[in-house]
């Protein structure tokens, strides 16, 4: 009925940009709210919930991880700082873990304990509470057995000892357990709030209760407003610099940099217009984002069985065009991990793994390896399609792929099909594809977020890749005690993945967008909580 | 009347239970489950999810269900918006696009109406085609492209009103000036068509015989009789309006119902897609009803009671 309307989006953006270009080049106001300490944000979207259990999107981890607090905070490149926990130790086998906690206080005054964490992950894990994100406790002890209804809550791995002390007990080692300490969903819970606001808590401001550097109010269940202000009660809260952050949510790329000229708002997400317009602001900025789009292939059709036809297929894109395409910021891809997630050895893990041999635009050695996959299938020509998403960046996409493969690879038909996100799943999920653009984004800054999808048991390995040597290591880099011969593990895994074109990765997600340069100590990460406030300030 | 109204308030109930019924199933053929994190969850994970939300019995069920809640008022929580009655979601955000959409139907139909019959009055002189220019404009050009025009000119650069937002009545004036182009043209071109026709009919020549004044037979006459095809255009112009538009919305972030909406049909958020469906069809439903009941009113000639009275 209104669905055509969405369509007319695309062509908001389009207005805009030219309405922008037409005026030239638009100086950056000064800041407004300087030294007052006072931050305007943006969102992109609505909170849909502020129940740490039922929470799955950027919007809602954003406030969660800046009104409430954990075990751990997540610095600078996701390292991992006491918040809660003042001490930490961890058994010898690596599955019991031992956090002291440090005597702190809920915004409504009364003391928080080790027993609001017990409360809070048991109701995550708790069927009943229909968490989208019970998965990330698997490890813990009986956590996917309670999810599944199999075992009872009270039998999760988690225990109380007197207030200040909490043990938690796994069932296998968790290399990466210390940054989901970080990640909202690990963090305690009130149960008299829960209790007492019943069904509604979480859906407004005023049904919650924090533990954070700021307490969220104004915000009433789906508006569009609201604000954060400092936590009076907050343990820590001498370093605590804003006094307020107002957030207002912003769809129209080209309505919120009016409102950053007019300096109603401190930072805007750029469209793929303004990001070409817009690089010399000085508040230009760019976030990456953790995630990565890449082709699956359906090896359950047999040409795609052919390594060579996949490497002949990824040699003939040239990513840094298709960047061009969807609008400038992307980065070009050679690895499955997203550049930025993981800092190895002071080196990004997406250099340390990078396939620079199939991942990189090389139309002469694709024509070669295309002749042999075609003697390989006994075939003279090969026909399959591409599906992704029917949002612009989707058939951008599409389009660039279709017109590079069939102007490159002489005999191939490459035909496109753009569906809605909901269809695109559908259809990944049943194998019912060619080739399909996927997109990953990690939810915790360890490349095993990014590598465990395709091992042969996944369920969103789509494409039903297999390599025993892969899983093989990807199973020892879970059982294994030691750090390093983990990392190898995993460096090789991910580079076999690479080098026989399991998946083939097309761009890092990049996100272009102005941010008041007077702004400082704003802690962003790709992966986990995106933003963390607590140390921001504006600078006089 | 009484038995007039009673019937069609029979058909009104009868259409609600049709829309229901249809929305209800075709949703339910949508692929995806209403999951926002979907993509990460296995199909194990997905079952265990849908028992919790009783989305694994049978459909026929479900449906019955649904039917049964909804006599009671209840439409149902969102799945978007995790515990929010859809109903309560539904309030909250329906205000905002009503408000604006009335605002700019009164000032749509107002100026259309002014500007048709000064046209239709100076018939093929430059005054009615200078009309005719503007609602031709106001036609073509899509709202939002005017949209984002005044709010970069008169917000950003004039600074005249706010850019965007929503709370005070000079935040809802760029968006009702955009909401209106639209009906502003489609009246214009209404009235100055129909009252042209009404014009040159043989009783306002016999008005002006009679020795009324030119104003007199315009506002006594023509207008009134120009007036009945545009009761059939504003009625269902009003429903669209006030049901929220979603790109208008979004230009100036009104917490409107118009994007709820469409949200929810690509998140497969299904109790919201029921509720805003049948909150659009009741007004819609009524204000067909009142529309046939101001035809009567300033059209004699057409009775509701029909012959039976």
């Amino acid at each position: 009925m209104k669905l055509t309307k969405v369509f007319s989006v695309g062509a908001v953006a389009l207005v805009s940009a030219s309405v922008l270009a037409a005026c030239g080049s638009n100086k950056s106001g000064s800041s407004s709210s300087n030294a007052k300490q006072v931050v305007n944000w943006i969102e992109n979207a609505e909170i849909p919930t502020m129940d740490l259990s039922k929470a799955t999107d950027v919007t809602s981890m954003n406030q969660l991880g800046n009104v409430e607090e954990g075990l751990y905070r997540l610095g600078e490149n996701d390292k991992v700082e006491n918040a809660l926990a003042t001490k930490t130790q961890v058994s010898k086998d690596g599955k019991t873990w031992t956090f002291t906690l440090r005597k702190s206080k809920w915004s409504d005054g009364t003391p928080l304990t080790a027993k609001d964490f017990v409360f809070s992950w048991r109701r995550t894990v708790n069927p009943k509470t229909a968490s989208e994100y019970a998965y990330l406790f698997e490890g813990v002890h009986n956590a996917t057995q309670i999810s599944a209804g199999k075992a009872p809550v009270n039998s999760l791995g988690v225990e109380a000892q007197g207030d200040y002390k909490l043990v938690v007990r796994l069932d296998k080692r968790i290399p990466y357990f210390k940054l989901l300490m970080g990640f909202p969903l690990f963090f305690p819970q009130q149960e008299k709030a829960v209790q007492k606001f019943g069904y509604k808590y979480g859906t407004a401001s005023k049904y919650m209760v924090y533990n954070g550097p700021f307490v969220q109010k104004g915000w009433t269940g789906s508006n569009l407003s609201w604000k954060l202000v400092k936590n009076p009660n907050y343990w820590d809260k001498s370093a605590v610099k804003l006094k307020a952050i107002n957030y207002s949510v912003q769809k129209t790329p080209s309505t919120a940099y009016n409102l950053y000229q007019s300096n109603k708002l401190d930072a805007v997400m750029l469209d793929s217009q303004q990001t070409k317009n817009l690089k010399s602001n000085p508040g230009y900025t760019l976030r990456d984002t953790a995630a990565t789009f890449y082709l699956q292939f359906n090896e359950k059709r047999k040409m795609f069985q052919n390594a060579d036809l996949r490497k002949a297929i990824s040699m003939s894109i040239n990513r840094k065009a298709l960047g061009n395409a969807l609008g400038g910021s992307n980065t070009p891809a050679t690895s499955l991990t997203a550049k930025g997630v993981v800092n190895h050895g002071g080196q990004d893990w997406s250099d340390v793994v990078g396939d620079k041999e199939f991942n990189q635009y090389n139309p002469g050695e694709a024509k070669k390896y295309f002749q042999k996959a075609l003697k390989e299938l006994g075939v003279k020509s090969l026909s399959f399609s591409i599906l992704s998403d029917d949002t612009d960046a989707g058939q951008k996409t599409t389009e660039t792929l279709q017109s590079q493969l069939e102007e490159n690879l002489s005999g191939l038909k490459v035909s496109v099909a753009n569906v809605p996100f909901k269809t695109r799943l559908n259809r990944s999920t049943n194998g019912n594809f060619d080739i399909v653009v996927s997109g990953w984004s990690a939810d915790f800054a360890d490349p095993i977020s990014f590598i465990d999808l395709f091992t042969s048991k996944n369920a969103n390995n789509n494409g039903k890749w297999s390599n025993a040597k892969f899983d093989q290591l990807v199973a020892d880099s879970k059982s294994t005690g030691n750090e390093t011969q983990r990392w190898n593990d995993l460096k090789e895994a991910e580079k076999i993945l690479l080098k026989e074109q399991g998946i083939s990765p097309l761009y890092y997600k990049t996100e272009a967008w102005l941010v008041r340069p007077s702004i400082k100590g704003i802690v962003y990460n790709g992966a986990g909580l995106n933003y963390n406030f607590k140390s921001a300030y504006v600078a006089k | 009347m009484t038995k007039y109204l009673l019937k069609r308030i029979f058909y009104m109930i009868l259409t609600l239970f049709l829309v229901a019924t249809i929305t209800f199933f075709l949703m339910k053929f949508m692929p995806g489950s209403p999951y926002a994190n979907e993509e990460k969850l296995t199909p194990q994970q997905i079952h265990i999810m849908n028992e919790q939300y009783g989305l694994n019995k049978p459909l026929i069920v479900q449906y019955l269900l649904y039917l049964g809640g909804m006599l009671h008022g209840d439409f149902g929580t969102s799945f978007q918006y995790s515990n929010q009655p859809v109903s309560s979601l539904i309030a909250a955000r329906l205000g905002a696009s009503v408000q604006l959409g009335l605002q700019a139907l009164i000032v749509g139909v107002i100026l259309g109406v002014i500007i048709g019959s000064i046209a239709a009055m100076k018939q093929g002189t430059w005054v009615d085609s200078t009309a005719t220019v503007i609602a031709i404009i106001g036609k073509s050009v899509p709202n939002f492209v005017l949209a984002v025009l005044l709010q970069y000119y008169i917000g950003l650069k004039l600074g005249w009103f706010s850019i965007a937002g929503w709370g005070d009545f000079s935040q809802t004036i760029l968006p009702t000036i955009a909401l209106s182009v639209g009906p502003l043209a489609e009246t214009a071109r209404f009235i100055r068509t129909s009252m042209v026709d009404t014009l040159s009919s043989d009783y306002i020549e016999l008005g002006k015989a009679k020795g009324l004044s030119r104003m007199e037979v315009i506002r006594k006459h023509a207008m009134r009789n120009s007036f009945i095809p545009l009761v059939t255009l504003i009625g269902p112009y009003a429903v669209a309006l006030m049901t929220g538009s979603m790109v208008i919305e979004n230009i100036f972030n009104i917490p409107g119902i118009g994007e709820q909406f469409v949200k929810s049909i690509l998140t497969n958020d299904y109790p919201t897609i029921m509720g805003v469906t049948m909150v659009y069809c009741i007004g819609l439903v009524v204000i067909l009803l009142i529309t046939d009941i101001i035809y009567g009113l300033i059209d004699p000639r057409i009775r509701l009671a029909g012959g039976e009275a």
